[in-house]
């Protein structure tokens, strides 16, 4: 038995009214990749957190490679050889790739010598990339991976990551594993890999640890004695329902909403495609592949060029999203909440609210708490927010429950046409299940969706017809069988014939 | 369990009521005629106007930008109404309301052209201040206004209660209560600070961003064309340097009050009765420095010092985003 490289013994870490980790255990061993699960507010967080020096535990020690540490700052868990790549992008956008790779000297910079420095990570990552480019012009794909070059350019013997995949197509992903594999073969590293998509943790990681509440349900578990099922059950103390996709659903034959070649500044080709009323149209595509950038021109941030845009039978040109809300009904749900989905350090009401507020306003202009609460409570009632008021600041709540209220406000706002741009981006599974029955039962009542999501599992259990699209075209339309082979052959077969 | 505090005392506004009351008792101590009728009388016709340019200033900061032409936009809106009133004989009422009309024209010009171009405001209005400032010195040639109506220098002029208020404070104290009702309870208000705190997100739920900024400008003309009319009527004449050279002796003022208040610099966070309080502590400071006599750069050291503090508590405030409504 391999030795363990990183080890947490009854770690116990307190936040004021919460315990956030109760006598929890990890044992990570030299050379594996070891999956850390759990739901959001599990506890995970806080554990990378203790592990990478942002917090010290209350309880408990971390042992690493034998010696008993206890880090001060990120910085000295970098020293040790621990590195982490966050959800959150933490590259400066505007420097160069290869200035983005620093080692940590504080010296004069030969930009030469950075290039070729970082290169070599590159080369390692397998990244086609010069280190001169500047990431702002990277595809997220590309942004992702380079994170992780940057975490492997400080000589890190251990590699967090936390969702790694959630932007990634699944050929991306696979490029990711297959590299993550070589990693630890070659660079003697090991990994802890954080993810919500479980069929990613069954194709790469020898153990598993899951966290419920602070606690363990489980300590290094081997992958081979589990199965989703467990798996699941470990991590919501209960077995997963599986939502049933809606084969007979009666989709209103007439279209809605018709694209008809459209062209646009951001470089979209002859885009033509059609919304049926009630019908969840998937658009898939690998990141930048234009699918968000197709949706932000039709809500008329970016210019179209030519092309016809048909609503009811009526052309229509949409120059603001405020034109698309208010008179065309047409709602936008951000795949980035936090930046563009809500406005974080705002209340819950506010942010619930925002899309009726023109509604509701009365004479002069006036419009108090009361009134948007009435309009807005069902909503997040409905929605099952969990929030202690609606007082509460956004940037408070966990990632399902902002979600949730970025999903609330355009319910609230009664549209139409919903586009609904990768809506279970780190969100755990049970509101995950939630939202997918949401949007479901969305498009049952009549509410006509288009959906981008890179989740391949999930666009097969929810749309009714899925469009493929790649470097800003289309490239292909299927309908949707519900058959998860059937479908991701035909649409991967789209993507690269 | 400890005994509930209740939630007005752990505003930023309760404890700035303290220093106020704090300073008022120092001064009233340690200094001779502070609490004299002459001197509340002056401190209210100063903080009036103090008060009324650090709104003019807030509502641009809640965009998360700055106004730095306030001074020069304000001089220029008075000397307009002087030329008005005086050399055009308009009736006091309809200049009025042109000067305003005025003060908010040159405030859109700041909101549009920051917003069209998508230069940060502190460019846009350094370089608005120069040109309304050159501008107006050039039409004017530098020549003050003396021989207002009468009607309109006694209002500046005049005491209320048992003469120790002047009229103009509780025109300032009104405009508070009408920016509140603006911020708090109307659509508009809302989507001015929803702008401000996230342009992106505000955008994509169907807030004309662009719109609302403009707007914030706006009314900073609006309410710095206010303050220009009550500094012309307290002093009885429209004088081009009397707000300073380019109106810089507005601006530290104007910066004081809103950020010692509590408005975030970065946006999306107002607070009106803050920006009072915070405008009648420096100027409760001011005076009493001035009554200690500790010298005009003594003056100017302190409240340099206090500005530095007060950002420094923005840092802060932003760290910890308290749990405090967006308005208040």
């Amino acid at each position: 038995m391999s030795k363990n490289i990183l080890e947490l013994t009854n770690v116990t870490k307190n936040f004021p009214g919460v315990k956030a980790l109760d006598n929890a255990n990890f044992k990570l061993k030299k050379g594996s990749i070891h999956a850390l699960l759990g739901e959001n507010g599990a506890g995970k967080s806080t554990m990378i957190k203790i592990i990478t020096g942002v917090y010290k535990q209350d309880f408990g020690s971390l042992i690493i490679d034998d010696n008993k540490q206890s880090f001060s700052s990120p910085n000295e868990a970098n020293k040790s050889g621990i590195s982490v790549v966050h959800q959150e992008r933490n590259l400066i956008r505007r420097f160069s790739v290869g200035n983005n790779l620093p080692k940590n000297n504080l010296g004069l910079i030969n930009y030469d010598q950075v290039a070729e420095q970082s290169k070599k990570w590159l080369d390692i990552m397998e990244l086609d990339i010069h280190p001169n480019t500047i990431v702002s012009e990277l595809t997220v794909a590309k942004m992702q991976l380079c994170e992780i070059a940057k975490a492997l350019s400080l000589e890190s013997k251990i590699l967090l990551l936390d969702e790694p995949t959630s932007s990634l197509s699944p050929q991306d992903t696979k490029n990711l594993f297959s590299l993550l594999k070589r990693l630890v073969k070659e660079q003697d590293v090991s990994i802890v890999f954080v993810s919500h998509k479980l069929e990613e943790v069954f194709e790469i990681c020898d153990e598993v640890t899951v966290l419920r509440d602070g606690k363990n349900a489980c300590v290094s578990e081997n992958i081979k004695n589990l199965d989703r099922q467990k798996l699941v059950k470990l991590m919501i103390g209960r077995d997963e329902q599986i939502i049933k996709s809606k084969e007979n659903k009666n989709i209103n034959k007439e279209n809605l909403l018709d694209l008809i070649k459209i062209n646009t500044d951001l470089g979209h080709k002859e885009i033509s495609l059609n919304l049926k009323k009630g019908e969840i149209l998937g658009l898939y595509g690998l990141v930048g592949a234009g699918r968000t950038e197709l949706i932000k021109c039709l809500l008329g941030l970016d210019r179209i060029i030519s092309g016809k845009l048909v609503l009811n039978n009526e052309e229509i040109k949409i120059h603001s999203p405020k034109e698309a809300l208010e008179k065309y009904k047409i709602g936008y749900i951000s795949e980035d909440r936090k930046k563009e989905g809500l406005i974080l350090m705002h209340d819950v009401l506010t942010n619930a609210g925002i899309t009726v507020w023109s509604k509701l306003k009365k004479i002069l202009s006036f419009l108090n708490n009361g009134i948007i609460y009435n309009k807005v409570d069902p909503y997040v009632k409905k929605l099952e927010v969990k929030t202690p008021s609606y007082k509460q600041l956004v940037s408070n709540l966990s990632g399902g429950n902002q979600q949730k209220i970025s999903v609330a406000k355009w319910l609230a706002a009664g549209t139409d046409i919903l586009f609904i741009d990768e809506p279970t981006v780190g969100i755990d599974i049970k509101t995950k299940a939630y939202l997918h029955e949401l949007i479901i039962n969305l498009s049952k009542s009549g509410t006509s969706i288009i959906l981008i999501t890179s989740d391949m599992p999930e666009m097969i259990s929810l749309a009714d017809r899925i469009i493929t699209m790649k470097d800003f075209k289309v490239v292909g339309e299927t309908m949707n069988n519900h058959n998860y082979d059937d479908m991701s052959a035909s649409i991967m077969a789209n993507i690269h014939e | 369990m400890k005994t509930k505090i209740p939630d007005f005392v752990k505003t930023n506004q309760f404890g700035l009521l303290l220093l106020v009351i704090v300073f008022i008792l120092l001064f009233t101590f340690t200094t001779d005629g502070f609490s004299s009728r002459f001197n509340i009388y002056a401190l209210s016709r100063v903080v009036a106007i103090d008060i009324m340019i650090g709104l003019a200033m807030m509502v641009v900061i809640l965009t998360g930008g700055l106004n730095l032409s306030l001074g020069a936009l304000g001089v220029s809106a008075a000397m307009f109404g002087g030329w008005c009133m005086e050399s055009m004989g308009i009736p006091i009422s309809i200049s009025i309301v042109l000067i305003l009309l005025f003060g908010s024209f040159l405030g859109w010009i700041n909101g549009y052209v920051t917003v069209k171009t998508g230069v940060h405001s502190f460019i846009v209005t350094l370089a608005t201040m120069s040109i309304y400032f050159g501008f107006m010195t050039l039409l004017t040639e530098a020549e003050a206004f003396r021989k207002l109506p009468e009607t309109f220098t006694d209002f500046g002029s005049m005491k209320l209660f048992n003469k120790y208020i002047s009229p103009l404070l509780l025109l300032s104290i009104f405009t508070c209560f009408v920016l509140f009702y603006l911020f708090k309870f109307t659509d508009i208000g809302r989507k001015l600070i929803a702008a401000g705190a996230n342009p992106d997100a505000a955008e994509l739920s169907g807030i004309s961003v662009n719109r609302m900024f403009i707007y914030c400008h706006m009314l900073s003309g609006f309410l710095a064309a206010v303050a220009g009319i009550m500094l012309t009527s307290r002093i009885g004449a429209a004088i081009p340097s009397m707000a300073g050279h380019l109106g810089f002796d507005w601006l530290l003022p104007a910066f004081l009050a809103p950020v010692i208040g509590g408005t975030l610099l970065s946006g999306g966070k107002v607070t009106v009765f803050g920006t009072m309080l915070g405008a009648v502590l420096v100027t409760l400071i001011n005076n009493g420095l001035y009554l200690i006599d500790v010298g005009e750069f003594w003056v100017r050291f302190f409240l340099g010092l206090i500005l530095l503090f007060a950002v420094l508590l923005d840092r802060a405030r932003e760290y910890f985003t308290s749990k405090n409504s967006i308005v208040s």
